[in-house]
């Protein structure tokens, strides 16, 4: 038988606990990333004399 | 009281391969590719990070335009089959949350290319965000058939912040590669819209072949093809490039026009008979990837 996603109340505070768990995932990598990319633009910058 | 019933799409988070789609990933392929080639084609090297930077701050604008033009055009795009089952049409997410993400990628990418490279980039990055949502998304879409010949330039930007990344100057080379999108864009977009004509006049979008035929379109193809070919080849006889762009350039050139004379000499109007417009649509995108190929093969083989 299909099962309709959100037809439960269940099966919908399921489905936005895991998209809110793999934005925050998502979220945590790009800051991550995006620190690390600072800090490499930082060390061009001091390299070429900016 | 009026309740919201908890299955609404707007009640669940967005899901990222949404917000991913939002920014229209096939379109920024060839936006960051050309880029690319602007960056390196430029005559000053940068560092490995900030470069990577700047192409990563045009591929995030090119995001953002792309989301703030879905956000505006949910209504056009569910009226169409191409479009209908992009995330907003399709009720996946809510138009506040697509809003909040084009303009807070737009702000981003702006303010990181100008700490990254340099003011004129993150102007001009900031110029082709707003040409693309407020001249062309907002203003000429739904009014006029030059539509796509006016919103072309906003396409057309991307060697441009490239190059003045690198070099924080505007010099005639870059100048003539937006040149050559900015020509290059009508017929690319016009041999799609005569096959899929029937979806823009369905959501009274004024293309050119919706509203001067499709014959007077082929014509506009051809024209705008020979125009753009010549302009492809310009910067080899002003010595701006070496033979190896210049011969690139003049070979597929002289196949853009050959798909372009098969187009208007085809008198077809049903889009399963449309196989030159379906042809020429293919291979414009791969004339692009090739003529700047060539550009950055020229400019590193010769320089």
């Amino acid at each position: 038988m299909t099962k309709v996603v959100g037809e439960e109340p269940g099966d919908e505070a399921e489905l936005i606990r895991a998209r809110q768990r793999m934005r925050a995932r998502i979220m945590a990598w790009l800051l991550g990333g995006f620190v690390v990319l600072l800090f490499l633009i930082t060390m061009d910058k001091i390299a070429t004399g900016h | 009281m009026p309740t919201v019933p908890m299955t609404t799409p707007a009640a669940l988070p967005a899901d990222w391969r949404d917000l991913l789609a939002l920014t229209k990933p096939r379109v920024m392929s060839l936006v960051v590719f050309s880029g690319l080639c602007g960056l390196l084609a430029a005559p000053v090297m940068l560092p490995l990070a900030i470069g990577f930077t700047a192409i990563l701050c045009i591929a995030l604008g090119a995001g953002a335009a792309g989301a703030l033009n879905q956000w505006y055009e949910a209504d056009l795009d569910s009226k169409m089959r191409r479009t209908a089952n992009r995330p907003l049409p399709a009720g996946r997410l809510d138009r506040q949350t697509a809003l909040h993400f084009g303009v807070g990628l737009a702000v981003f990418s702006v303010l990181l290319m100008e700490l990254a490279t340099n003011t004129l980039a993150g102007l001009l990055l900031a110029a082709s965000i707003l040409f693309y949502v407020l001249i062309y998304t907002v203003w000429l879409k739904r009014r006029t058939a030059q539509n796509i010949v006016i919103g072309g330039a906003a396409g057309a930007f991307p060697p441009l912040i490239g190059w003045v990344a690198a070099t924080g100057r505007i010099e005639v080379l870059p100048v003539l590669l937006f040149a050559i999108i900015f020509l290059w864009t009508p017929p690319h977009f016009w041999a799609l819209s005569l096959f899929v004509r029937s979806d823009y006049a369905a959501a009274n979008v004024p293309m050119m072949p919706v509203v001067a035929g499709v014959a007077a379109t082929r014509r506009q193809i051809l024209i705008y093809s020979v125009v753009m070919a010549a302009a492809a080849v310009a910067p080899w006889p002003l010595g701006l490039t070496g033979w190896i762009y210049g011969g690139a350039a003049a070979v597929l050139g002289a196949l853009f026009v050959a798909f372009a004379i098969a187009v208007a000499c085809n008198k077809a109007s049903e889009p399963k008979l449309m196989g030159p417009e379906k042809k020429l649509f293919a291979f414009s995108i791969v004339y692009l990837f090739a003529l700047f190929a060539a550009l950055v093969a020229d400019r590193w083989l010769l320089a």
